[in-house]
């Protein structure tokens, strides 16, 4: 294919991918891996690293407007970068050495599953009250993991307080073995352990994992640049892509109801990792 | 809704700890690393095109074309010759480095505040991310 054509193909996938993540809350990585992989030819580390990269572009974009806006807790964030950046950097190094090993068909099949895994996360219904009676652990008042935010919603200032840290910082460590072995944010991973273990609001949960998910996927795609599998013919027009369809999901269509996305988008997903699987298992 | 320690948080608590330079701060770095990036990658991939009209997506997917740009003296190499491959290599770079400028200030403004703890988890972490980008990826390359 004319490379000019393959960069405006890829730049396309990508704004669908953004668009479809963000209105699914699965993330444009999600449907940019499988496709590269299906659709371009690319091999799964090159998909992965594209992933990568998509998030660190999607997360600069969307995350600076959650700081601006004061949702995004930092101090809680950053302290939980120090369980998801080891987690990413492992993942992505697993990655590496089972590619060395010629296990890409293995990898394509845990993908698929992985896939598979988080699409009911997308469907589950998010608790919209704020958590009442959380009790903070002794890391929780130590490190002082507590905050508040004007919820438009209620026009009210809302105070929170992080509870179950160890359990999250478990979640948050796997979550980032997944973030850099597969590409992809793990938000869902993220925000369970934010939203059930912390108990923070879902506005905190929802912004924090989206800033945590820029370093987590700097370390993964530090791994993956370095060790040559990050190609920015690839990676670039798929970010540059996913993050304005992102930033159109986001403003430019809130008024598209979710439910009517998720019917359609979901299944295309769930394809999708279907047939990740199958090319894993050598059928076509 | 409970406070630090499980009694009523007080109506109006937002984290004054840290300063508001801290989130305007960070988020302008986020915003001048991605501009900064896509100012790169866009030129990086005019310019190939520009300079090798001929190339398939064939040739694009089995090989990297940036493997050689991934040293310090092959960067500053291919930087100084207007290599638009080298470009794109300092454009992904900046995009990788972007939360990791983040970082740096979350450290700043921990270790300015008086925070030793949570300044030296942001150190661990910074040190982390140069772990995965020197070490880490060269080793298992």
């Amino acid at each position: 294919m004319d490379l000019t054509l393959f960069l405006l193909l890829l730049g396309l996938t990508g704004i669908l991918a953004g668009l479809v993540g963000s209105l699914t809350g699965l993330g444009g990585a999600v449907v940019v891996i499988p496709v590269l992989i299906i659709g371009f030819g690319a091999s799964f580390p090159v998909a992965a690293g594209a992933g990568l990269i998509t998030i660190l572009a999607t997360s600069s974009t969307t995350g600076s407007a959650y700081v601006r806006d004061r949702l995004t807790d930092l101090r809680i964030g950053m302290f939980f970068e120090i369980a998801t950046v080891p987690g990413a950097i492992l993942g992505a190094t697993v990655t590496v050495l089972l590619v060395h090993a010629n296990l890409n068909d293995a990898l394509l099949v845990a993908l698929g599953i992985v896939f598979l895994a988080i699409i009911p996360g997308s469907w589950s219904r998010r608790h919209e009250e704020l958590p009442q009676g959380v009790v903070p652990d002794r890391r929780s008042r130590k490190l002082g993991l507590y905050g508040s935010y004007y919820d438009q919603g209620t026009g009210k200032e809302v105070g929170y307080v992080a509870a179950r840290t160890t359990p999250a910082l478990g979640v948050m460590f796997g979550a980032g073995v997944v973030s850099g072995m597969f590409g992809i944010g793990a938000g869902v991973f993220k925000v369970t352990a934010l939203d059930h273990y912390l108990r923070l609001p879902m506005k905190i949960s929802t912004a924090t994992s989206n800033f945590m998910m820029g370093v987590t996927a700097a370390a993964g795609a530090g791994v993956l640049l370095a060790a040559g599998y990050v190609n920015p013919f690839v990676a670039a027009p798929a970010a540059m892509g996913t993050a304005l369809g992102a930033y159109l999901g986001a403003t430019i269509l809130p008024g598209l109801k979710n439910r009517t996305v998720r019917y359609i988008a979901v299944p295309v997903i769930g394809v999708l990792a279907i047939e990740t699987i199958l090319r894993g298992f050598g059928l076509p | 809704m409970s406070g630090p320690e499980g009694t009523p948080a007080p109506p109006v608590a937002r984290d004054d700890r840290l300063p508001p330079q801290a989130y305007r701060n960070i988020v302008l770095s986020l915003r001048t690393g991605l501009i900064a990036a896509l100012v790169l990658l866009v030129g990086g991939i005019a310019a190939y095109v520009a300079v090798h009209p001929g190339v398939t997506s064939g040739e694009i997917l089995s090989s990297n074309p940036i493997a050689s740009f991934l040293t310090f003296s092959g960067l500053t190499r291919g930087l100084a010759h207007g290599s638009p491959e080298a470009f794109l290599t300092l454009g992904i770079l900046v995009l990788v480095a972007t939360p990791i400028v983040r970082v740096v200030a979350g450290f700043y403004y921990f270790e300015r505040g008086g925070e030793r703890t949570m300044a030296g988890i942001t150190l661990v972490v910074f040190v982390l991310l140069l772990f995965a980008l020197l070490v880490f990826g060269p080793f298992v390359k």
